[in-house]
């Protein structure tokens, strides 16, 4: 575990330069195949590039909108560095409007954008791992299992080193190149069906996960929904591929 | 058309095997209402320590039980620790009456008393000044940087850690709003 990487002075939040490299990285491979999905390099990475910096701006002024008060006091401390004061769900939501509004302006199609960028989703679960691992976070429930490790006071399961491994996993089944999967779409969709599984099977190992009703499991319960919604999907599209004689590989 | 009947009840059968791995593997209610071991982060309860104030009293965290705490693990020469006392400082005010406590523990293995006790006097601090002379609670909260901040609850529960700094005062404000359940 390493939360905090120092250089001299200065004291780097690893976890969060992982995720950044996962950014980064995940990107420039989808970009790299994105003519396999028949969808454009460039406007692949403008398009997540956009994301990326709207949704980054959004996280901050969404958590402003929520905490007026506290800034309306301190109206500088929007532009300060701290992490904590970003709100994830409002960079995610926003980022994917502007993304959605860049894609249909350029007349990108949505199922061939969701394959090509597939492989930069697997990375950024790889690197979610790892960054789990460096935080500490995500750590495993307690177990007498001969793999486990000690850490906060227990023999817990190695949580995060499951989570890299079947990230790994994924990201090997999903390489691009490796999987020409008929009709578009249904290649991000197993990925979603893939991971929406791992995360609901590996869950349960965790000693930190957010509890509700029944002792049950909450990201279990959203990975549960996803993975129903990935296998429909996945369904439909294939299906009405299968409908219309002819139809290519790439079609959407 | 068989194809794709086969390949509903395949789908069909994965979620009902899930549904039963998230009943299988829900936590038993008994161990979600048990008390949290000690350990200095997030979601656990915060270790114990008592230590003697720049004025020679005695401050031990288990007493601040029903008070929002946060603690702050500091030396005086460290930049980004400078930088976020006002804020600290500022907070404290705002929220003391409403029953907020701000414990700074000087890392005075790394520091000297007289330095601390200087910097709480430069920068006007009213809430207490501990010193770590031995290290024991930089060892105990695992210290990694300077300046580290935990948010404890009124169960003596870490809500939050913050690596490094400094700390912008809105991050405190709402932090300690929320601790407190107090409305901004």
């Amino acid at each position: 575990m390493m939360p905090i990487l120092q250089v001299g002075p200065v004291a780097i939040p690893l976890p969060a330069i992982l995720i950044l490299l996962g950014i980064w990285l995940g990107i420039s491979l989808a970009e790299r195949h994105a003519h396999h999905y028949t969808t454009d390099p460039d406007q692949l990475f403008n398009m997540a590039l956009i994301a990326l910096v709207s949704g980054v701006i959004a996280a901050r002024l969404t958590y402003v909108a929520r905490f007026p008060s506290a800034f309306s006091q301190n109206p500088l401390d929007i532009f300060s560095r701290n992490l904590g004061l970003f709100d994830p769900i409002g960079g995610l939501v926003f980022g994917t409007i502007i993304a959605t509004i860049y894609a249909q302006r350029k007349g990108m199609r949505l199922w061939p954008t969701l394959d090509a960028l597939t492989p930069a989703f697997a990375v950024l679960a790889l690197a979610y791992g790892f960054a789990h691992l460096a935080s500490g976070e995500a750590f495993g429930a307690a177990t007498s299992l001969p793999w486990g490790v000690e850490w906060w006071n227990a023999r817990r399961h190695p949580s995060q080193i499951y989570e890299i491994f079947g990230a790994a996993l994924i990201l090997f089944i999903f390489l691009p190149g490796r999987r020409n999967i008929a009709p578009s779409g249904v290649y991000f969709l197993y990925f979603v069906c893939l991971t929406s599984g791992l995360r609901l099977f590996l869950e349960a190992f965790r000693g930190d996960s957010p509890i509700t009703i029944w002792g049950l499991r909450v990201p279990q319960i959203v990975a549960w929904v996803l993975l129903a919604a990935g296998l429909w999907l996945a369904a439909k599209r294939a299906g009405s591929h299968s409908s219309i004689p002819g139809t290519s590989s790439q079609e959407n | 058309m068989l194809k794709l009947d086969r390949k509903k009840w395949v789908a069909v059968f994965i979620l009902l095997v899930g549904l039963t791995w998230i009943w299988l593997s829900r936590v038993p209610p008994g161990t979600i209402t048990a008390s949290k071991p000690e350990q200095p982060r997030q979601g656990f309860s915060a270790p114990r320590f008592a230590l003697a104030t720049t004025r020679g009293d005695v401050i031990a965290l288990e007493d601040l039980r029903g008070k929002a705490v946060i603690i702050n693990l500091w030396t005086s020469w460290c930049p980004p620790c400078r930088a976020e006392m006002p804020a600290l400082q500022n907070v404290y005010e705002l929220y003391k009456e409403d029953g907020l406590e701000i414990l700074a523990v000087n890392s005075t293995i790394q520091d000297t008393p007289d330095a601390a006790q200087a910097f709480a006097e430069e920068y006007g601090l009213s809430f207490p000044i501990l010193l770590d002379m031995d290290g024991a609670v930089s060892e105990l909260y695992q210290l990694k940087s300077l300046p580290t901040t935990y948010f404890v609850d009124q169960q003596g529960d870490i809500r939050e850690v913050v690596l490094g700094g400094p700390m912008a005062e809105a991050l405190l404000l709402v932090r300690v709003q929320q601790l407190l359940g107090v409305q901004p």
